[in-house]
């Protein structure tokens, strides 16, 4: 099967999403969590082939490889109804179990030191893929492993198959409470400069955005990490429907992400998904038409990413597309859009031509929704930058004051110095700056001034 | 007769005619019978019947006869007695006096006013006899015993002139002189002259009045008419003294009546009629009778030469042999009345009844008597003459048209000849709407059927409408449906190879009332219809169901879709992938078994593998010419094989239209294909190049951003397509394939289909300078590509030559010694400048150029959508400049796009 896609599940925030995301595939495609198809799942339209291949009994193996430094999580996994799914061979567990102590740097060592034993996985499972597209990478940006591990691997799969694709669903940590770990900034400046380098586009997840949503659109007080986890599998697997039931467009991963993003660094892309509903079936009888998801969609409470209106940048789109499941009148979109323009409704980017790109695409028949439609909004918006302005932030305050940083120390990147950090700290600054630039009309000779910078 | 009772009509009138003659009682019989007849035909005055016309003539008169006060007490009389409704027949009344008034003052004629009364108070039969009022020719009028035979009126000539004088130019009066009979002519000449005037009498006639309900009829009974009535225009030619007793004459006029010649009254071939012998004595009067008897054997003769003529002309065809078996049946019904009269002769005769006297058969009452069978005769004959040379469907119609009269005896009379005429043509229908077979031996039935088109054409050629033959009675659309089932029964026996028996008998049947009923009334109760409507919903629906479950033609239509329309995207994705090093290749290098076996895998390895094997081994790939110049991706092309009943619907022409679709989503998907493979190599190369050749930022951003325009417009265009286009078409077209309710209509939305598709993709004439644009944009693309891929290849060279320098150094000062020479830093700075302003600035320069024109080829691009007056295409446009980047640049598009906007506005503003 042509354009397969390996998921790399690391740490423990990465394995819980990415169980999520297996629980809901299996669901779409009519799969039993022991990976064999269940007998109503006989409408062959939907491509299982991207996600999973058939081992010799027929049943279905997802792509996927689950990295943790400790055995908490997989061992859950395992013990779940859902642990005869995963390939065990595709199961990487450090030996010791120590984990990386929420630290980026023991992270991104212990990568290196599991390195060989990883690829021998990873190469095994791109081997058993026809043409494969690239890697779906799932980590959170702010603990150890996700973070560290998860930098090393992205900067090696990147050394390693230059020509694949690598996309990240980056969890960011929730900003509106007090971490646990005081390292965060450190982590999460780290990840994020190869996330910047490394990654061909990030799907930016906020679990600050998540608990509001949670808590203010859901009505959960207290929402735990299911929940927002389900959240989170919502958003992956319908972004990749377009690629599991294939139409007339969107059909592999790079053309999904080539039209949103138009320069290599401004890659990272924020969802939005709606109707969003709870367990509780909240018997929410709203109508639901193609203009209505849309103009609900450019909806700042419903975007999964928390950002900052900044008053002296005019923060704007620079690509929006929406993917619409369900039962829709294909005439509907022209109107919706024409509707939006209409109503200004969305800004775009002033240096270029920029549209709302949608796809229609279809439901599992397998799943059932109380909603007729529903649709999930993968945007380019300039104003992700805040959110990593809000990471320098954090880095800054904290290291003005060293703190923490013998951890760090401790790992090779850091023995001599800490240049990386600094290093770290000025790539993410340049992405804040070109995320900038690009809500003015004269980014598009923006390289020009950094050549001429550069130069002198 | 002579002792006439005085207190009857006749009595008095036999008193008043003594009294106007001045003879005795016994002198003025014949006068009394004329009179007497007179009065008791009905003919109706020559001028219409407006009082309002007839009060301003009478003014007019007296004004004319310098009475201006009479005139003005005339008018103010006529008031009186309008308000007053004691007097009826105001204007029958006024027409008398009107007439009398004039009739002595007429110029050169000296007749007594009761002469003026008769003569013109009989003005029905005028045209039949014009010569008779001619001026100067008053002789009917002066001789006690006029001959007045024909004023009975009966003939169809007379029933003519009556309605012919509503028209109230002609006048008996206005005909030369010259027609009268000049004396010392022969009989003979005479009779000649008269044909000659009865011809042009019947051409006056209908040419003035074509319109005339029967047209036909009046130029049918003309010779009839004139047959009779000329036999007793003969005044003073003939013997007119009694010597023949009146039940010789009956017995002859029976004889006359079957067509055979009797004693004295014999056929004339020359004349076309029966004549007396003119040496017999007969009585005028009874002469003026037994020409209007004669006029049944006339006719007779008419109709039985016909039918013996016709009965054995098999060329005539079914229906034509139903006529002449209806006429045949009429003739027989005619034969039982004759022979009825003859009894009554015979008896007659035996019991020694004095004719006239008392119950027996006079010649007057066989003139009543026949009455009834002369215009069923005259019906019939008519009906003879209509339908000569015509047959089959053409020959119901004829007759189908005599049904518009008001007589209802005549209107049966015509319905049971059409029924039996008709007969043939249901029975044919029923064959062909239940069996589909048409067995028409003769032309005659609607329905026409080419033996020589072939089954793939079988539903649109084979079967016609022969619009000739279409019976009156059948309605357009009606023969069409009818054309329809038994075209789909055909269809499914032939085409789709079903035999099994078609149970549209049985649902027509049970739907339908018992008896079958008369065929006819079929039509005038809807029962007919509702026969065709059952019969078309369920052969429709039975060659449906055999087209949807046997044929699959839902996942044909559904392949055509996937494949030719490339809506498997996964597959057409994973096709491009494998075919690309081929297809970059010249055209002419291509083999098609090469890119056969590419399909073939293609197909495994895609979801297409789910498909039906039927429908995966009718996709092959098709090489269109060559052009020189041509690359594998410009003669590509995909094809879909159908055959069987399928091959209806997509037939060559639409699969040739299919084809170019392709043609055109083939070039659009190639765009998106090959600038997503710019982006990848864009992503990829960017982060290794950056690192070592930092001068390279600039014209890669460039190239990203002119890129990211490229992707927008080809993503913009490929969503126009799936949504503007095909996905709405197709919706379209399923809901209506859904609920087609025979295989045209499904056709026909196909049709629609592909043409709102081909007209959406700038494929028809309007946009072809549109597609022109858009190919000159894709080949900007394509020279974008190659410019890249040097400019990397290049870039790539430079970084190498670097790192191999880099790692130099580095080797050297790990072996201990200096990094570099001079000399080598020397020729390393060299080339970097020489990369930095050789290279750089002309690669910069050229992608200016091409990012340029670029803009360039979409701003005229946006332009020409803007003026084009598909509304959705300017939706096109909308699309592609959505946050209004072009029309910020382009001050012309600024104008017209605020324009079209304004347009789209109303529209949208009406549709929401």
């Amino acid at each position: 099967m042509p354009r397969e896609i390996i998921t790399l599940q690391l740490g423990q925030c990465g394995n819980q999403i990415g169980m999520e995301f297996w629980k809901q595939l299996c669901m779409e495609h009519g799969i039993s969590p022991e990976g064999i198809l269940e007998d109503y799942a006989t409408e062959g339209t939907d491509r299982k082939d991207v996600f999973f291949y058939q081992a010799d009994d027929e049943h279905y193996i997802p792509r996927s490889v689950l990295l943790d430094l400790e055995p908490r999580v997989i061992n859950t996994i395992l013990n779940s109804p859902y642990a005869n799914l995963y390939n065990p061979e595709n199961i990487y567990m450090s030996t010791h179990g120590g984990g990386a102590g929420n630290n980026w740097a023991s992270g991104y060592a212990q990568g290196e030191k599991v390195q060989e034993e990883v690829f021998d996985i990873i190469d095994r499972e791109a081997d058993g893929s026809d043409s494969l597209e690239g890697f779906v990478v799932c980590h959170s940006i702010a603990g150890g492993t996700g973070s560290g591990m998860g930098s090393y691997m992205i900067e090696k799969l990147n050394d390693r198959f230059p020509k694949k694709l690598i996309q990240t669903y980056s969890v960011f940590p929730n900003q509106d409470e007090i971490s646990d770990v005081v390292v965060q900034p450190y982590n999460s400046l780290l990840t994020l400069k190869r996330l910047t380098q490394n990654a061909d586009c990030v799907v930016v997840l906020d679990n600050t955005a998540l608990n509001r949503i949670a808590v203010d659109r859901l009505h959960i007080q207290n929402p735990s990490f299911s929940q927002i986890n389900s959240l989170v599998s919502t958003i992956m697997s319908t972004s990749t429907t377009t690629l599991r039931y294939p139409g007339y467009m969107n059909n592999d991963l790079i053309g999904l992400i080539a039209s949103l993003i138009p320069t290599p660094r401004l890659h990272f892309l924020m969802t939005g998904y709606t109707p969003l509903t709870t367990d509780q079936k909240a018997a929410s009888v709203r109508k639901t038409t193609v203009l209505d998801v849309m103009r609900r969609l450019l909806q700042p409470k419903n975007m999964m990413v928390s950002t900052d209106r900044i008053r002296h940048i005019n923060h704007c789109f620079i690509s929006i597309l929406n993917i619409i499941q369900g039962e829709v009148d294909p005439t509907q979109v022209h109107k919706s859009l024409q509707r939006i323009r209409e109503r200004k409704l969305a800004q775009f980017i002033p240096w270029g031509p920029a549209s709302i790109q949608v796809a229609l695409s279809r439901k599992s028949p397998y799943v059932q929704s109380a909603h007729r439609v529903s649709g999930l909004m993968l945007a380019n918006h300039t104003s992700i930058s805040s959110l990593f302005e809000r990471c320098l932030k954090q880095y800054d305050k904290l290291r003005k004051r060293e703190a923490f940083l013998e951890q760090f120390r401790k790992e090779n990147v850091f023995k001599d110095n800490l240049d990386e950090l600094d290093n770290s700290r000025e790539v993410v600054q340049k992405l804040v700056d070109e995320y900038h630039a690009a809500t003015r009309p004269d980014y598009i000779s923006w390289g020009a001034q950094e050549a001429a910078e550069g130069r002198s | 007769m002579s002792k006439v009772d005085m207190k009857t009509p006749a009595g008095l009138l036999h008193s008043l005619v003594c009294r106007i003659t001045e003879k005795k009682e016994d002198d003025v019989s014949p006068q009394f019978q004329y009179a007497l007849r007179v009065l008791g035909s009905h003919f109706t005055p020559s001028v219409e019947s407006d009082e309002f016309q007839l009060a301003e003539r009478i003014k007019r008169k007296l004004v004319k006869q310098r009475r201006e006060g009479d005139a003005a007490r005339f008018a103010e009389l006529h008031r009186k007695l309008q308000s007053n409704n004691v007097v009826k027949n105001r204007w029958a009344i006024l027409y008398l006096l009107y007439n009398l008034s004039h009739g002595p003052d007429r110029p050169g004629i000296k007749i007594t006013a009761g002469e003026a009364l008769f003569g013109q108070g009989l003005p029905t039969d005028a045209t039949s006899t014009p010569f008779h009022h001619v001026p100067g020719m008053p002789g009917p009028l002066r001789t006690p015993m006029p001959s007045g035979g024909d004023t009975t009126g009966s003939s169809g000539i007379s029933s003519i002139h009556t309605a012919d004088r509503s028209d109230p130019t002609p006048t008996p009066q206005s005909f030369p002189a010259s027609y009268g009979p000049t004396p010392g002519i022969t009989p003979a000449q005479a009779v000649a002259q008269r044909q000659a005037l009865g011809n042009r009498l019947a051409l006056s006639l209908s040419s003035r009045q074509p319109h005339l309900g029967n047209g036909d009829m009046s130029v049918a009974t003309v010779p009839s008419g004139r047959g009779t009535a000329s036999l007793s225009l003969r005044p003073g030619a003939d013997n007119t003294s009694f010597e023949l007793s009146e039940a010789a004459l009956l017995r002859d006029v029976l004889f006359v009546f079957q067509g055979i010649n009797g004693k004295i009254i014999k056929m004339s071939s020359t004349a076309d009629r029966f004549l007396i012998d003119p040496k017999v004595g007969v009585p005028q009067s009874w002469r003026d009778l037994l020409g209007k008897l004669s006029e049944l054997g006339w006719l007779h003769n008419k109709i039985r030469k016909f039918v013996d003529s016709k009965i054995s002309d098999r060329a005539l065809g079914l229906v034509g042999q139903s006529f002449c078996a209806a006429l045949q049946h009429e003739l027989t019904e005619y034969y039982r009345l004759v022979a009825v009269l003859d009894a009554q002769v015979q008896q007659d005769q035996d019991l020694g009844v004095s004719v006239g006297s008392g119950g027996g058969l006079t010649l007057r009452r066989l003139v009543v008597w026949s009455y009834e069978p002369l215009q069923r005769l005259k019906t019939l004959a008519c009906l003879v003459d209509s339908c000569k040379g015509k047959k089959g469907g053409a020959l119901a119609s004829v007759v189908h048209s005599y049904m518009q009269t008001g007589d209802p005896s005549l209107r049966s009379l015509v319905k049971h000849t059409l029924n039996v005429v008709s007969q043939p043509i249901w029975e044919i229908m029923e064959q062909w709407i239940y069996e589909g077979d048409l067995e028409d031996n003769y032309q005659e039935y609607f329905v026409a059927s080419d033996p020589t088109v072939k089954e793939e054409r079988l539903w649109h050629d084979k079967y016609s409408l022969r619009k000739s033959m279409i019976p009156a009675f059948i309605t357009r659309e009606q023969a069409d449906k009818i054309l329809l089932i038994g075209k789909t029964i055909n269809f499914i026996r032939q085409v789709c190879q079903d035999r099994s028996p078609l149970k549209t008998k049985a649902v027509v049947k049970t739907g339908e009332a018992e008896e079958e009923g008369d065929l006819f009334t079929r039509d005038v109760d809807g029962s007919l219809q509702q026969v065709i409507d059952t019969a078309y919903r369920e052969t429709s629906r039975i060659l449906l169901d055999i087209l949807h479950t046997k044929y699959k033609f839902m996942d044909h239509l559904k392949a055509m879709r996937r494949y030719l329309l490339l809506g498997q995207g996964d597959f057409i994705r994973h096709l491009m992938d494998l075919l690309e090093p081929d297809l970059n290749k010249p055209a002419s290098t291509l083999y098609l078994h090469n890119l056969t076996g590419i399909l073939e895998t293609a197909i495994r390895a895609t979801n297409a593998q789910f498909d039906d094997p039927d429908i995966l081994k009718r996709i092959d790939v098709r090489l269109l010419e060559v052009s020189p110049g041509d690359c594998g991706w410009d003669v590509f092309s995909l094809d879909y094989h159908v055959d069987g009943p399928i091959s209806t619907v997509f037939t060559p022409e639409t699969k040739i239209q299919y084809l170019r679709v392709f043609n055109f989503l083939w070039r659009a998907k190639r765009m998106e294909y090959t600038l997503t493979e710019i982006w990848k190599d864009q992503m990829t190369i960017n982060k290794l190049l950056l690192k070592t050749v930092p001068e390279l930022a600039t014209l890669l951003h460039r190239c990203h951003t002119l890129l990211s325009e490229m992707v927008h417009f080809i993503n913009q265009m490929q969503y126009y397509i799936t949504f503007e286009v095909l996905e709405c078409s197709w919706d379209e077209l399923w809901k209506k394939v859904k609920e087609s309710p025979d295989l045209d209509h499904v056709i026909a939305s196909h049709q629609v289909f592909l043409e709102d598709i081909i007209k959406h993709c700038l494929l028809d004439d309007e946009s072809r300078e549109l597609l022109t644009q858009l190919r000159t944009i894709f080949d900007l693309i394509i020279k974008f590509q190659s410019a890249e891929n040097t400019m990397y290849k290049k870039a790539e060279e430079e970084m190498n030559l670097r790192l191999r320098f880099l790692r130099r150094i580095q080797e050297n000062t790990e072996k201990g010694k200096w990094g570099v020479t001079e000399l080598d830093e020397e020729e390393e700075r060299t080339r970097m400048e020489e990369f930095r302003d050789k290279f750089l600035s002309k690669t910069t320069s050229q992608l200016r150029v091409i990012s340029q024109s670029y803009q360039d080829m979409v701003q005229n691009f946006l332009l020409m959508l803007n003026e084009h007056s598909d509304p959705s295409l300017r939706f096109l446009s909308f699309r592609l400049d959505f946050n209004g980047h072009y029309h910020q640049r382009e001050p012309k598009l600024n104008r017209s796009l605020s324009v079209s906007y304004a347009r789209t506005r109303q529209r949208s503003g009406k549709e929401f």
